[in-house]
């Protein structure tokens, strides 16, 4: 982009750019000195003037164009010719009065060269002295007592920048005339290039400070862009990694894996029905915007395109389209926790003065044992195993709770209260019925299993079993840390000052609930 | 140098000589005199032909007319005035002898030709 002008030349209007002008202006001024001792100074100048016009025009038109540059202006001149090749009727060396003209120098603040604001080297222009002897000088005053800083303030407001190329050049003494001009201009192109190649962004000056500042930006740069390739490789590996995880997984899920492995929760909240296509637009989901980050990594990296438009709109669509396949069936299927229900059964117990509760280690089974113990012929038919133990990632939420409380009547009892969600309340029972849970008393032993079974291959619903163990006052139960987890409160250190694995403690069921006895003794003792 | 200035010299007269003898074929435009100029090898720019052309229009050999351009402000178009012409014949007889002077300064007076009137 360049800034244009417009003149007129031979009564006629010219768009023209500003480096061409000035150029333009310099050759007319020029001209003009060069004709100034003749008598015909300005019809021949007009003439000129006029011959340039046309030129222009003719420029205008054959090049379709609506603005002179300075190439054209270079050629017009090339072709009007230079002062110097004029071959003039009188034999004084006219031209060579102007080539190399010095003009008075003026004061102005050289920013170009600066460390500041270019007063000393505007100053060093003035006065024909580097201006690095200036700055000695300047630094010099600044330690006495401050002065030079006045100075450089005052100077600095004072001293006009030196902003057109006129100005530049009247700084340094140049004569205004094209020599100067194109001189000056020259140095500045070379100046300019020289610039583009050491670093685009900074002009190279004296000035400490920007280059202080580029040599940060240059190190920072460099640094983000080794760190930002390293991370696109990083994210490439495991990207890619994780897209090949994927697609494996989505084919086990749809063809390696046995029904069984759907009954472990989560799975087992999908309906059957859906598995296959909730996984694939689970998988759509997350492998788009994977690969999406691998591509614009593989970009970063290796700095080329690596999608184009339509690859990337077409992902887009697709990965909406599992989003809102993944949105509905997600919906679906928390519409069918809609409903609550819960079945009471309540079970006599064999009294006892004392009860042992316990956690039912051995019915924690995983698949192996299943097989192993050929549960499928056994009474478990149709029976499977909900959680396997409590160590792997998905674990099923707690789904067991007992309470101890006091019995209203002399005899104990249990009551089991199974509940379960369901889309409506019907379903919701029968889901509620599926569960099959297992306690067993064995004398004073009461054993609790920690799981919920269920029927069917049901679906995992929510299903809850809420124990509530009743005994009467005065009745002493012996728990132990199997059972604590279970439990509604939760006082595993009943009596001890640590952890202790698997050792019984006694407690008491009084009138305000269940005490632990080694605590409940405590205050009597304090009294 | 030497050279150089003689050059300058022998070629600022026959410079106007051309001009007045291309003028002299009819009404031209300054560019056109530069055109013919170049075809003739006798290479000028145009910033040498306005003064030219001013001084002899100011010394009454010629005239010129405006004459508007498609392109760009009016063209003058010069002629030759009768003074010019009257000139132009004299130049033609100076331009003869100085032939005859280069030709017989080159060859001897033996081999050369007369000159014709």
């Amino acid at each position: 982009m360049k800034k244009t002008i417009i003149i007129n030349i031979g009564n006629s209007i010219v768009h023209i750019e500003e480096d061409g002008y000035e150029i333009l202006t310099a050759y007319l001024n020029e001209i003009k000195q060069h004709f100034a001792k003749t008598a015909d100074d300005f019809e021949i100048v007009t003439d000129i003037e006029n011959r340039i016009a046309e030129m222009f025009a003719e420029i205008l038109q054959a090049g379709q164009v609506k603005v002179i540059t300075l190439v054209d202006v270079e050629s017009v001149i090339t072709q009007m010719g230079r002062v110097q090749d004029f071959q003039t009727d009188e034999d004084e060396p006219v031209a060579s009065n102007f080539a190399n003209y010095t003009g008075d120098k003026k004061l102005y603040r050289d920013t170009d060269d600066a460390m500041l604001a270019g007063v000393c080297s505007g100053l060093g222009h003035y006065l024909n002295i580097e201006a690095r002897w200036i700055r000695i000088i300047a630094l010099c005053c600044v330690f006495l007592g401050g002065a030079g800083i006045l100075a450089y303030l005052i100077l600095w407001i004072a001293i006009p920048r030196a902003i057109t190329r006129s100005e530049r050049m009247e700084m340094k003494g140049e004569s205004t005339n094209l020599y100067g001009y194109k001189r000056n201009f020259e140095e500045e192109l070379a100046a300019f290039k020289e610039n583009m190649q050491s670093n685009p962004m900074v002009k190279r000056s004296g000035n400490f400070i920007t280059e202080i500042v580029s040599a940060i930006g240059r190190g920072a740069n460099a640094l983000g862009r080794a760190l930002s390739k390293t991370i696109a490789g990083i994210i490439i590996v495991m990207g890619s990694a994780f897209l090949i995880s994927l697609v494996v997984c989505l084919a086990a899920f749809l063809g390696f894996w046995d029904t069984e492995t759907y009954n472990y929760f989560p799975l087992s909240i999908v309906n059957e029905g859906y598995r296959s296509t909730i996984a694939f637009a689970a998988f759509t989901v997350l492998f788009v915007p994977v690969l999406a980050l691998v591509l614009f990594s593989i970009r970063v990296a290796f700095n080329k395109t690596a999608i184009n438009k339509t690859l990337s709109f077409g992902l887009l669509i697709i990965w909406l389209a599992g989003v809102s396949v993944s949105v509905y069936y997600a919906a679906k299927i928390s519409s069918e926790f809609k409903e609550h229900a819960e079945l009471v059964q309540t079970t006599p117990i064999l009294p006892f003065s004392t009860y042992i509760l316990d956690a039912d280690q051995s019915m924690v089974l995983n698949r192996e044992d299943s097989i192993n113990y050929q549960l499928d012929k056994g009474g478990f038919q149709n029976r499977t195993i909900v959680d396997d133990s409590d160590d792997h990632p998905f674990r099923v939420p707690r789904n067991v709770h007992i309470s101890i409380e006091k019995s209203e009547t002399s005899k104990p009892l249990l009551i089991q209260n199974y509940e379960a969600q369901g889309k409506t309340f019907n379903i919701a029972l029968q889901n509620a019925k599926n569960i099959n849970y297992s306690f067993t008393q064995k004398d004073s032993t009461l054993t609790f299993s920690p799981r919920i079974l269920l029927k069917d291959n049901a679906n995992w619903r929510n299903q809850e079993v809420h124990l509530t163990l009743k005994v009467p006052v005065g009745t002493r139960l012996m728990l132990n840390d199997n059972v604590y987890s279970y439990l509604n409160f939760y006082h595993y250190n009943c009596g001890a000052d640590e952890y202790q694995k698997g050792v019984y403690k006694e407690w008491v069921m009084t009138e305000d609930g269940i005490k632990c006895k080694a605590e409940l003794n405590k205050p009597v003792e304090g009294q | 140098m030497i050279a150089e200035n003689t050059q300058t010299q022998m070629r600022k007269g026959i410079l106007e000589y051309c001009v007045l003898l291309i003028i002299s074929r009819g009404e031209i435009y300054a560019s056109d005199i530069i055109a013919e100029l170049k075809q003739a090898k006798l290479l000028v720019v145009e910033g040498t032909l306005y003064p030219l052309l001013t001084r002899l229009k100011n010394n009454g050999l010629l005239s010129y007319n405006w004459v508007e351009s498609t392109s760009g402000p009016p063209r003058k178009y010069y002629v030759l005035t009768a003074e010019g012409l009257q000139i132009l014949k004299q130049l033609d007889g100076t331009w003869e002898e100085l032939a005859y002077a280069i030709t017989t300064s080159q060859n001897g007076v033996s081999k050369s030709s007369t000159p014709q009137n």
